[in-house]
């Protein structure tokens, strides 16, 4: 059964795809979205309910290998020490992300001309700058003004508070002479654009209940929607379909009866996310591309790049009120992110600071590490961890190699019988001496801080929030999936707008710049549309 | 909450017990046992949405009463409190996948019960929709050196 045929069809509604439709709507254009989860409720988030600590190890779980939702895929991530976390709904994993919101330096643009290994971005921060301050805008971005870590740049609202436990820790910092600064924050800490003020509930990574986190079903797709771009959900798209000149003309796809119907489309969007779009374009197999589409250049699912993270967690003597507050907000530290050949790695990291946790989170924790064991010791053991934790996330910069990768599964499939995603991939060396850095200059700051013991986890398994790399962009179709404005090297009517498209990883959360470069497409593509595929 | 694990009167005693030694009573008393609590009903609940460990509830029940006979008591539930505490270290060792799924859902159920969460020093609430009150920090005074350093970043 086949639909009308529209101008762009955008597969994926989560963080790109919202920022992009928005974008693209002014032209008017008729504009399809299909996205294989469904609205949220947010009435019905863990938070609004006493069980909210234990679902976030359950429905609402980083991974959708225990989550199981109808809506979720299937991945495996056996081979990979980082295993993958996303959340398929319209929002995307903006749903469940922290909304650690910090921009990529200049220096992420130019790793090859500046330190030598990667390769430079076909484009810079200067060119990306105005999409950033748009994105901020629209996400309404906390944080503060004045950070000698970053070019200038106004956020749109204050920070959000960093209460005892982020004190604490910023005096552990100020103690060492390093640099910390307010987290930039995708979080409404006063009322804005029709959200709530964000009322510290605590635990952002199972949704926001208040409404105060910017996932892109309260920001951009209420307003792109306004202005004429359609979005059906529990519409899972199975591949990408070719004409006899070589151009994709649309998407076959199962609707939410598990019917298979077929989108026409003058233009395809990928939207994906770094795993889901290669995943895509590998089962999108034709006569002019029996490799994958846009796959002439064999890079498509390579060069995949997570950020690897070292968790550090001290234990203090006292009570820090850690669960109050948006967990992954706080503070972050870019002491370590540039360069210092001394230092016997290249690039760098970031430090993410991470609140407290609550009483199921804090057991669970102190089960799997031992520090809180069951019988006649364990009530004297939790007491000892329980509200007087904090972390230390360190994000490493992942370097680009082709050997780690997505591929299809052989026999793993999703619902509608599609190949699952398999992912193949090894932190390398370089990484491997950021872990070991980012957990011996973590542990100083929490012993600074006042921490009586500290552990660490590296690389953390549970951590593949940051999907990058596997379609990537240049200016050399050899070395490159896509154009330097997201086109298909080898179809021009097909554009990639997630964070496939990264050619480095920075070391930093990677949303802020995914939505930069999907508005820099949008605009680029309007302005070329008298020759969009010459 | 009910009990969907479908356990006789003695099965589900046995478990409330082998509950109360994973998480017992505090010593002054401020924290309930996980048996007193009633979790045998939420660990009942949240075993049968996995329908294999639901049959391998009742084979490690049964192996507690064997291994309780064994030490001449009645079943496990007569044991005293050392004896029961090196059973359950037995089938710790015995069967560790299913004794850290049990121990996974008897922290879940007892860290979100009320009265645990009271004894915590905490509201007895969902976090949504009253939040926190977090107080605003002096920002001026403790960002006062990292604000007056040169620029960190490289160019672009």
């Amino acid at each position: 059964m086949a639909d009308e045929t529209v101008d762009v069809l955008i597969i994926g509604a989560g963080a790109s795809s919202a920022a992009f439709a928005w974008s693209l709507a002014e032209t008017r254009m008729n504009v399809l979205c299909l996205e294989q989860g469904d609205w949220m409720n947010p009435s019905t988030y863990p938070t609004t309910g006493m069980d909210w600590d234990a679902r976030a190890h359950g429905d609402f779980a980083f991974s959708p290998n225990v989550r199981r939702r109808a809506e979720d895929y299937p991945v495996n991530d056996a081979e990979s020490p980082i295993a993958i976390a996303m959340f398929n709904a319209v929002g995307g994993s903006t749903i469940t992300y922290a909304a650690h919101f910090p921009r990529f330096h200049p220096s992420d643009f130019r790793a090859r001309t500046l330190d030598g290994v990667a390769d430079d971005w076909p484009l810079d921060y200067a060119r990306l700058e105005p999409y950033y301050t748009t994105n901020e805008r629209m996400m309404g971005v906390a944080g503060l003004a004045g950070d000698p870590a970053y070019p200038p740049k106004e956020p749109v609202l204050p920070p959000v508070p960093l209460g005892k436990l982020g004190e604490t820790i910023a005096r552990g910092f100020n103690a060492l002479g390093w640099h910390w600064w307010p987290s930039d924050s995708a979080i409404a800490t006063l009322p804005y654009e029709g959200r709530d003020a964000c009322v510290n509930l605590g635990p952002c990574l199972t949704g926001c209940a208040q409404g105060a986190k910017a996932s892109t079903d309260i920001t951009y797709w209420p307003a792109a929607l306004r202005r004429g771009v359609r979005l059906k959900t529990r519409c899972r798209v199975r591949e990408i379909t070719v004409a006899a000149n070589g151009m994709v003309d649309g998407a076959i796809y199962y609707d939410a009866d598990g019917a298979e119907r077929r989108q026409k489309a003058e233009v395809v969007v990928l939207a994906c996310n770094g795993i889901g779009t290669p995943r895509l374009l590998l089962n999108s197999r034709s006569r002019h591309f029996p490799d994958g589409l846009a796959n002439r250049s064999g890079l498509v699912g390579r060069n995949l790049m997570f950020h690897p993270y070292a968790m550090v967690v001290g234990v203090f003597p006292e009570r820090l009120d850690g669960f109050k507050g948006p967990t992954g907000c706080g503070l972050m530290s870019h002491e370590f992110y540039e360069t210092d050949a001394s230092r016997g790695f290249v690039r760098g990291y970031s430090f993410e600071l991470m609140r407290g946790v609550g009483p199921v989170t804090m057991a669970l924790w102190g089960l799997s590490s031992g520090l809180v064991p069951w019988g006649s010791a364990h009530h004297d053991a939790f007491a000892t961890v329980f509200d007087r934790t904090a972390g230390l996330l360190a994000i490493c910069e992942d370097l680009p190699d082709p050997e780690n990768r997505v591929t299809l599964d052989r026999e793993l499939v999703d619902g509608n019988g599609i190949p699952a995603p398999k992912i193949d991939y090894q932190v390398g060396a370089n990484s491997r001496r950021l872990l070991d850095h980012g957990i011996a200059r973590a542990t100083e700051v929490l012993q600074a801080a006042g921490a009586l013991v500290t552990s660490s986890e590296a690389p953390m398994r549970v951590a593949g929030w940051h999907l990058m790399g596997t379609a990537r962009m240049g200016t050399d179709p050899s070395r490159s999936v896509v154009n330097h404005w997201g086109r298909a090297h080898d179809v021009p009517n097909l554009f990639i707008i997630d964070g496939s498209l990264f050619v480095t990883a920075g070391a930093v959360n990677p949303t802020n710049t995914i939505q930069a470069l999907a508005l820099y497409v949008a605009d680029t593509i309007k302005q070329n549309l008298a020759n969009l595929f010459d | 909450m009910t009990d969907d694990l479908d356990l006789t009167s003695d099965e589900r005693h046995t478990l409330t017990c082998v509950l109360d030694e994973l998480i017992p009573r505090s010593q002054d008393g401020r924290f309930p046992a996980a048996g007193e609590l009633g979790l045998v009903a939420y660990v009942g609940r949240r075993m049968r949405q996995r329908p294999s460990l639901r049959a391998t509830v009742r084979e490690r029940l049964a192996a507690l009463a064997v291994d309780a006979r064994g030490r001449g008591a009645s079943g496990f539930a007569a044991l005293d409190h050392g004896d029961r505490e090196a059973v359950l270290r037995q089938h710790e060792a015995a069967a560790p996948a299913f004794f850290a799924e049990l121990l996974v859902e008897a922290y879940s159920g007892y860290y979100q019960h009320p009265r645990v969460l009271e004894a915590l020093g905490l509201e007895a609430r969902p976090p949504f929709p009253g939040g926190h009150r977090v107080e605003p920090s002096d920002l001026a005074v403790l960002l006062g050196s990292v604000r007056a350093r040169p620029k960190m970043y490289r160019p672009g």
